[in-house]
């Protein structure tokens, strides 16, 4: 299967592990990811918040891209990318007024064929979760994965479309596949607090460190991530929230390609395991893989 | 406290209801957005009473609470919502009415990194996170802010040091343009 790839800005830099152990996968899965023809910012919250239509041009423009290129399907890794994207084709395909506007304002007028997925929605497409359980040398045996999914995987369902909104299975689908053993926890949708972790950093520890701690209450020994921001809150800020909270988690943040990634026999270097700021190895040596 | 209604008391949320198509008049106070909302306990006004002061008409209290600012746009409340009321669409409607305008703002650092973010959009066409990083701690007057984040993270390359250009800048320059053009027609 071909699908459009919108990296987004987070993937070239703070996140260009995600991006590593992203296409490793797909390749590694007969997935082929073709880079958007010169993408932009989605615009992200800030686009929202300015103007309506900004939010829905910005995600347009990439998308129209896709589009001109003869694509019908796109994946998005970022969740803030994601629901973006998925919302700016539901307003373009049901409100004529905005598509209107949006028409007069580009030069190739966007017919919103092309659909957006989540990579864990390609993951999990008729048949994938046997072929990643078949491919899947090393097992993950005995490791206890917190699957995180973030605030917008799931949410609102109506743009969303996608698993069960209040306790989404689809990751820990495929962990169990991997061998390993997903936990049954309360905050797999919590906000990590993202869109204020430069201004209000004070509201992001707090939310981040009830996410943590709720993940090691429950024996977690990693946590696994769909998102590269959800990532940056809960690895790159844990010294912090560890210094304010005066508690010691030392969990591990991964991405769930990742795990997969490891489970395929990939080596840590080619997932891009050597840029996490919390270190994988005591986790990984309770399923034997480092 | 002693609330005064003024004659044209839906004057906000008839407003609102114009640039969003939400209508803020069916709310019936479950409480259902503040009981899940992660900042609420952040918010001078919580979602609800977001809610009630719109249907009041209370546009002072809702610009001096902040709460407009302080919602992380998780999409919690909408989900919930039994009204079906996409809370976040009104405030997003909040925040494009007041984002130019002038008034007193507790915090004003949130309108400020929107501005830059989307700054840095519109010139590479894509963030330079680096650059946000810089720019926004220079304007809040708090230079060193995560400085403790900047070496583990330089370590492990996970910081670009010069922004990414993205060749379609230009053409997101002209769309911007010619959405601002048709704004300002209306």
């Amino acid at each position: 299967m071909r699908y459009a790839y919108f990296p987004g800005c987070s993937l070239g830099a703070s996140a260009s592990d995600y991006d590593l152990s992203l296409r490793a996968v797909c390749r590694a899965l007969d997935v082929e990811l073709v880079e958007v023809r010169d993408w932009v910012c989605c615009g992200a919250s800030s686009a929202h918040a300015t103007s309506h239509l900004l939010s829905i041009a910005m995600p347009v423009l990439s998308l129209s891209h896709a589009e001109q290129d003869g694509f019908d399907r796109l994946v998005a890794p970022c969740l803030a990318c994601l629901s973006r994207f998925k919302a700016a084709n539901k307003e373009m395909q049901e409100d004529p007024e905005v598509r209107e506007k949006i028409h007069r304002a580009f030069d190739y007028h966007y017919r919103a064929t092309v659909r957006v997925y989540h990579p864990l929605e390609v993951m999990v497409e008729e048949g994938m979760v046997d072929r990643i359980r078949s491919r899947a040398r090393r097992k993950l045996s005995g490791l206890r994965v917190a699957c995180y999914y973030g605030c917008v995987l799931t949410r609102p369902p109506k743009v969303a479309q996608f698993d069960i909104c209040e306790n989404p299975q689809s990751m820990d689908s495929i962990i169990r596949a991997l061998g390993g053993e997903p936990l049954e926890w309360s905050y797999k949708t919590e906000c990590c607090g993202v869109s204020m972790t430069l201004t209000r950093t004070d509201i992001v520890l707090k939310l981040s460190n009830d996410i943590l701690r709720e993940a090691k209450e429950m024996g977690a020994h990693a946590i696994a991530v769909c998102c590269p921001l959800c990532q940056a809150n809960l690895d790159t800020r844990q010294l912090q929230i560890e210094e304010k909270y005066r508690v010691h988690y030392g969990i591990p943040i991964l991405y769930f390609t990742q795990l997969m990634g490891l489970a395929f026999g990939a080596f840590p270097k080619e997932l891009g395991l050597e840029k996490l700021i919390t270190s994988p190895r005591d986790a990984l040596e309770v399923c034997g893989l480092m | 406290m002693r609330v005064e209604l003024s004659e044209d008391r839906d004057r906000l949320a008839k407003r609102l209801q114009r640039i969003t198509g939400e209508n803020a008049m069916l709310c019936y106070q479950c409480k259902k957005c503040t009981l899940g909302c992660p900042s609420a306990y952040a918010m001078k006004l919580k979602p609800h009473e977001l809610m009630r002061a719109l249907q009041l008409g209370l546009e002072d209290q809702v610009l001096w609470s902040g709460t407009m600012w302080i919602c992380l746009s998780c999409e919690t409340c909408n989900t919930r919502c039994p009204q079906d009321i996409n809370i976040l669409k009104l405030i997003d409607g909040l925040r494009a009415y007041y984002l130019r305008r002038d008034y007193y703002n507790p915090v004003k650092e949130l309108p400020m990194m929107h501005r830059l973010f989307l700054k840095l959009a519109r010139r590479f066409g894509r963030i330079y996170e680096l650059g946000l990083v810089l720019i926004l701690n220079l304007k809040m007057v708090n230079p060193f802010k995560d400085i403790d984040m900047a070496m583990p993270m330089f370590l492990r390359g996970r910081l670009r040091l010069f922004p990414h250009r993205s060749e379609g800048a230009r053409e997101l320059r002209q769309v911007i343009s010619r959405l601002r053009a048709m704004e300002e027609e209306t």
